[in-house]
């Protein structure tokens, strides 16, 4: 899949919120279309993308996409936690919205076909990994061991529900679900994401890593994966930073000497660890 | 190379000011300070002026202005964006060497990274650079230290080099080699540019003692500041002395961060407005929700001076992010501009 | 010229800047190098006013409220629907609440209009006590109610002793000279409670427990007796009183104030001997909600003058404002304790002058501070307000009892939705003006731009008012109100719109011995001796406080911050700073308070944990904040939280002004 030739950079093009879901407490995703249906159709993204989205009065900020590069609704999910991403959840179907982009580096995709495939997300960290997930799925053949293990606070807290309901019963996906406490009705896993990654049998050899939550799931993850003996350099994760201008220029996204719009947001573990600042 | 009489210089000002909307330095009345600011009266320009004690910087990248308008109707859900017209020919007539340093940093930045920075792109399109050799150092000077003047060496369309008598005129380009003949200034010999050669060195050798002594310990810094071989303490000591008012970075020639906000105006549009913001702010890199990769005061001390010295970001200007200027060193409330930041370190190293 | 000379008018510094204007809208600053105190420095909130100054959240139309409902009315007709209503209000019925803000002419004339128009007496400022405290307590001492020193001597000082609250949060430029007075030899001394900026950046800093500070500076004044170190010559040709200070001395005990503050003798004597060494000495505190009290200044006068530190050219007392012309309110006589000049209302002689000059019988009864007028069942019935915080809305309820509420304002505010008209006004770059800031510099700010159609500065609003009721006032200009402050008010005899436009501003005095200015008080010129201050009724006045330590065993202080300015009222209309201000917030989103490590320990607290602070009068849920920056037994709240302060400081604001360093006794319960 080529970068877009031309992303949109500086004007944000205007798009139509068609349909809004409710995912979790706070949390809810947008599906959207173009207005105009040149941009509709030249509009190219990778897995690990953001895109900078205007909500008309109240400003802008920077979101991962969790659509799938092919084949798949254009919808960003989006938490709501300060003034922007409140106006956002305001609206409803038929409303306008800005988007600039797509930016950032991406998944590799390409690089990794033929390798074992682990995603482990906790809680929102589903979002930006969706894409990715449902890519490798739709060139599953490509692939070796693909596993994902998922887990939130409470059932209720799990995002995709629908995703994942599709994705329990795909074949050759394996999936683990875990939620810290135990709940009445709930058959899945019980306890924090890393005790589960630590009791899972993982591919180990030829295989890759996708982790994203937060830090504190972030890091004891990282550790039982090294564990395992997985590579620092196997491992990505996509980092989030305040942007501003998603194009490398305003700087607030700047760590060291790497800008998280342009040279990331997706790094290895080994990459962050050099980067001197928190995740 | 031509020759400029001193009283040829309005004429030429004339001219350029029937295309071009000139800035340059002026000295304010009352204060006798220099500012680098918009000619409304061309008589106003002084050339012989003390450097100003503003970079010429706003003049691309204001410190504030609209660079978007767009209107939404909730009920008709119908959204209208326009952009907002920012070309506009000016002219910089007597930019110094390190300011013009500075603004070549602005242009590697903003337009020679992945992405082209548009707002910038549309200041910097329609623009006639006259830079000013400065024959005589002033006192918070150190551009010696940073390879960016007294002398310019690239970037403008005319350079001036004051004699005493008039000024000898080195052409950068087909626009600034025009306006010349269009004036039909005099042919100078070679000797001109032997006799800026030696006015440059007089005025080099006139620096202060300190400037052309950290000449090396700014390189010493720099490799410091790369490794990261520098003591915690250190950023302690800076860190307890900044006032976080975010002058050092409003008053860098290179520096080039920015904030963005949507501003609703009465008449129901929304103006995307752009303005200068600063890394030594705390809300900075603080992120919606609760995280802040970036707390204490010293570490964002730090990133300012890493991102001004360290080699890794020397590659986006092609050269160091300073340019000797010294402002820094005039506006900050804790006596922590680069210089002395550098004699911070250069104590660290002598002392072990 | 786009960059056009000016004054920042956040705090009482009153730098000088460039405003860079463009197509009538301020679009940038520059910090303004010659200015003699700021020297080509700026502050945050200094290097964003132009963020506020081109806000949309103006007051543009005057405006008169029916009903629920805000209706827009032309000038006039707001004008005689005031002035129909004043018609049948006396004196007593209405109240007048100026502003730290307003030029001194705005200010001056706010003065003239209620006591000449209305006699009343009513009038005030919100708040800032402190200055008031500040102003009282010099003019006892010294017959001078302001900075006894010069800022411009500042850095050949020997001495610099900071007390109380954070100047670096406060006034930044006045704690940047000080910090380069230090780093050019000064030795720099800090008491504070709370390890502040300042205190970082000092070479000692004596850490008093809350509320013992003028304890500790009566021991310094202490250890100089006991060394011999006092200036004898200077206290017999120079003052008196001191026999009865040095005997108060007597009856002190350093061993117990050491007890009592938690500073070791040794520290104290290094102290005192350090500052009565010095050639040139100087003192700071900061006037305001982190003001120290009538005590503390006190205590801290009688240690200068015990050192012979007074009256001369290289030293000094100076007490900062926080606010841009709160100084310049009090000439104006914004006060109900002093009339223009600091006469004092007692005065009968000064009330006969001031009928003279302004040819009207006067009401000599002293009046009440607006916020007496609106705490108790007083009998009034008008407010008028000028451009002012929210601050006073912990008197809302008495506020919309009142008959009429009339706003003055640039800016919209939630104050101005209780008033029931609204007049709008011009900015301090739309109008001419002057602000006089701590160092009592008398500067003029120049119009800058046009204002909204409807807007009119001050001054002129109220002259037609005047004109409504009868009055013949005949004001064109700033300027014009300028020439009558020459004459009402001594200090400024001197001070003229021609001498202000082509310099740096005039130090008041200002008059026929100084047509220049003054630099500082001097002994030699002063008409009268310096006093000791003495107060022995109030001695133990902090005691009893002390003792309700089983119910509320912390101390609560309160301090500021460098994104806050005027219950941030103002700072939310700007992008930076309101971003920095919610930056902290982010974090800690319903507040907090900060507690050290080891009470927190104690206390078995974690990080973000909710407690509740209780004090006698209030209660507030916050998340807990460890922090290095203060000692065991203290709590720490910023005051610039303004979602806590009509919750909670509201309520004891009287309690805080009463305390030395505002400490409040609390306790922290754990929220289950």
């Amino acid at each position: 899949m080529e970068r877009p030739l031309v992303p949109i950079v500086t004007v944000p093009e205007i798009a139509t919120v068609v349909e809004i879901r409710e995912e979790i407490d706070e949390v809810k995703t947008f599906y959207f279309t173009f207005d105009n249906p040149e941009i509709e159709q030249a509009f190219r993204i990778r897995s690990g993308q953001f895109i900078m989205c205007t909500v008309f009065g109240a400003g802008e900020f920077a979101v991962s996409l969790p659509f799938s590069p092919e084949n798949d609704r254009k919808h960003i999910s989006v938490r709501r936690v300060g003034k922007v991403t409140a106006a956002l959840h305001q609206l409803e179907p038929g409303d306008k919205i800005g988007i600039r982009g797509p930016f950032g580096n991406g998944f590799p995709f390409e690089e990794i076909k033929g390798k074992n495939v682990i995603y482990v997300a906790g809680g929102i960290g589903l979002i930006p990994l969706r894409s990715s997930i449902v890519h490798v799925l739709q060139h599953r053949k490509d692939f070796g061991r693909v596993v994902l293990v998922y887990g939130a606070r409470t059932s209720k807290d799990l995002m995709y529900k629908n995703s994942i309901k599709e994705w329990k019963a795909t074949e050759n996906f394996e999936t683990h679900f875990t939620i810290d406490r135990p709940e009445p009705g709930w058959t899945g896993e019980v306890g924090f994401v890393n005790q589960l990654v630590a009791r899972l049998d993982l591919p180990v050899e030829n295989t890759v890593a996708f982790v994203c939550g937060p830090p504190v799931m972030f890091n004891s993850v990282i550790k039982e994966l090294k564990l395992k003996g997985i590579k620092e350099q196997d491992i990505y994760s996509t980092l989030e930073r305040h942007m501003k201008c998603g194009i490398g220029k305003c700087q607030h996204c700047a760590i060291g000497r790497t800008l998280v719009c342009v040279d990331g947001p997706v790094y290895t573990y080994k990459q962050i660890k050099t980067l001197g600042e928190q995740i | 190379m031509y020759w400029l009489e001193k009283n040829q210089l309005e004429q030429l000002v004339k001219k350029l000011a029937k295309d071009y909307r000139i800035f340059g330095p002026r000295r304010d009345e009352v204060s006798g300070e220099v500012i680098f600011d918009w000619l409304e009266n061309l008589s106003d320009l002084d050339l012989q002026a003390s450097i100003p004690y503003n970079p010429p910087k706003f003049i691309l990248f204001p410190h504030f202005e609209e660079i978007l308008k767009y209107r939404y109707d909730h009920r008709s859900k119908k959204a209208v964006i326009e952009r907002i017209n920012l070309l506009e020919p000016k002219a910089l007539v007597g930019i110094r060497a390190c300011d013009l340093t500075g603004l070549l940093c602005l242009d590697r930045f903003f337009l020679g990274q992945e992405f082209v920075d548009e707002v910038y792109l549309e200041h910097r399109k329609k623009l006639f650079i006259i830079s000013n050799t400065c024959v005589r150092p002033f006192p918070q000077c150190f551009c010696v230290c940073t390879d960016s003047g007294p002398g310019a060496k690239e970037g403008y369309d005319l350079d001036l080099t004051f004699t005493g008598e008039g000024y000898i005129v080195n052409c950068g380009s087909k626009k600034g080699q025009k306006l010349a003949e269009e004036l039909g200034l005099k042919e100078a010999g070679p000797e001109a540019s032997e006799l800026r050669q030696k006015i440059i060195d007089d005025s080099i050798s006139s620096f202060d003692r300190f400037a052309l002594e950290n000449k090396a310990w700014i390189s010493r810094a720099t490799n410091r500041l790369t490794t990261g071989f520098i003591k915690p303490e250190v950023w302690e000591y800076i860190g307890n002395q900044c006032f976080e008012c975010g002058a050092c970075s409003f008053v860098c020639p290179t520096c080039s961060c920015f904030n963005i906000e949507d501003v609703n105006s009465k008449t129901g549009d929304t103006y995307r407005v752009r303005t200068w913001d600063s890394c030594s702010f705390e809300g900075y890199t603080k992120m919606a929700g609760d995280h802040n990769p970036r707390k204490p005061v010293e570490d964002r001390r730090n990133k300012r001076f890493f991102c001004k010295l360290s080699y890794s970001q020397s590659k986006k200007y092609l050269r160091p992010g300073c340019v000797g200027c010294g402002r820094c060193a005039r506006v900050c409330p804790g006596d922590i501009g680069l210089p002395n930041v550098v004699t911070y370190i250069r104590r660290e190293i002598t002392e072990g | 010229m786009p960059y056009l000379r000016g004054l920042c008018n956040f705090c009482g510094t009153g730098c000088g800047h460039f405003l860079r204007v463009e197509n009538n809208r301020v679009r940038g600053v520059y910090p303004l190098p010659g200015h003699p105190l700021s020297k080509g420095r700026l502050c945050v909130r200094g290097w964003h006013i132009h963020e506020l100054l081109q806000t949309e959240e103006r007051i543009t139309q005057p405006q008169i409220k029916y009903g629920d409902r805000f209706k827009r009315v032309s000038l006039e007709e707001a004008i005689s629907f005031v002035a129909e209503k004043l018609k049948s209000i006396s004196g007593q019925e209405i109240a007048f609440l100026g502003s730290p803000r307003a030029s001194n002419e705005d200010n001056y004339l706010f003065g003239k209009f209620a006591r000449a128009v209305m006699k009343s007496n009513n009038l005030s400022l919100s708040s800032d006590a402190g200055q008031e405290e500040s102003a009282i307590t010099l003019l006892q001492g010294a017959g001078w109610p302001a900075m006894l020193g010069s800022m411009e001597r500042l850095r050949q000082a020997d001495f610099i002793l900071v007390v109380g609250g954070d100047l670096t949060k406060q006034n930044p430029i006045i704690a940047s000279e000080i910090h380069y007075a230090h780093r050019a030899g000064a030795e720099l001394v800090t008491i504070s409670a709370r390890k502040t900026q300042m205190a970082k950046l000092s070479q000692i800093h004596l850490r008093p427990e809350p509320g013992t500070a003028s304890r500790l500076l009566e021991a310094m004044a202490k250890v100089l007796v006991d060394e011999g170190r006092i200036a004898a010559d200077f206290i017999s040709r120079y003052t008196e009183g001191s026999e009865k200070f040095l005997k108060y001395l007597e009856s002190l005990s350093l061993q117990e104030i050491a007890h009592l503050t938690g500073v070791e003798i040794e520290l104290i004597r290094t102290v005192a001997l350090k500052m009565a060494e010095a050639e040139s000495a100087y003192a700071f505190y900061a006037t305001g909600i982190q003001s120290l009290d009538h005590r503390t200044m006190a205590a801290l006068f009688n240690l200068y003058l015990l050192a012979g530190k007074l009256g001369r050219p290289d030293c000094g007392i100076n007490p900062v404002t926080g606010i841009s012309n709160l100084l310049g309110s009090y000439d104006m006589g914004v006060s109900p304790a002093f009339l223009p000049g600091y006469f004092s209302v007692e005065d009968k002689a000064a009330w006969k002058r001031l009928e003279e000059h302004w040819q009207i019988k006067l009401n000599p009864i002293p009046g009440k501070s607006v916020s007496a007028c609106l705490s108790d069942d007083s009998s009034c019935r008008v407010l008028f307000v000028v451009d002012h915080d929210e601050e006073i809305i912990r008197n809302v309820k008495k506020i919309k009892e009142l008959d009429l509420v009339v706003y003055f304002g640039a800016y919209e505010n939630a104050f101005a939705r209780l008033a029931n008209v609204i007049f709008p006004l011009t900015t301090y770059v739309e109008s001419d003006g002057t602000y006089t800031n701590c160092e009592r510099r008398v500067q003029l700010s120049q119009k800058k731009v046009e204002p909204p159609a409807e807007s009119r500065p001050l001054w002129e609003i109220l002259t037609l008012m005047a004109k409504a009721l009868g009055h013949n006032w005949t004001y064109r200009s700033a300027e014009e109100v300028m020439t009558e402050i020459n004459r009402v008010v001594p200090q400024y005899a001197g001070i003229t719109y021609g001498k202000l436009r082509t310099g740096w501003g005039l130090k008041w005095p200002c008059d026929e011995q100084h047509p220049s200015g003054t630099d500082s008080l001097l002994a030699e010129e002063m008409s009268r001796r310096f006093c000791f201050i003495l107060n022995q009724d109030e001695k133990l006045a902090f005691l009893p406080r002390l003792q309700e330590k089983d119910q509320y065993p912390l101390k609560l202080v309160v301090g500021r911050s460098n994104y806050f300015w005027h219950q941030n009222s103002i700072m939310k209309k700007t992008f930076i700073p309101k971003r920095e201000y919610n930056a902290l917030l982010l974090l800690y989103p319903k507040g907090f308070v900060e507690i050290s490590e080891e009470e927190a320990r104690r206390l078995g607290l974690r990080e973000k944990q909710q407690v509740r602070v209780v004090s006698e009068a209030a209660e507030i849920k916050l998340a807990v904040r460890i922090s290095p920056d203060i000692l065991p037994g203290m709590l720490y709240i910023p005051y610039f939280i303004d979602e806590m302060i009509p919750e909670f400081l509201h309520r004891q604001v009287a309690d805080l002004e009463k305390n030395e360093e505002f400490f409040l006794p609390v306790r922290l319960e754990k929220v289950e």
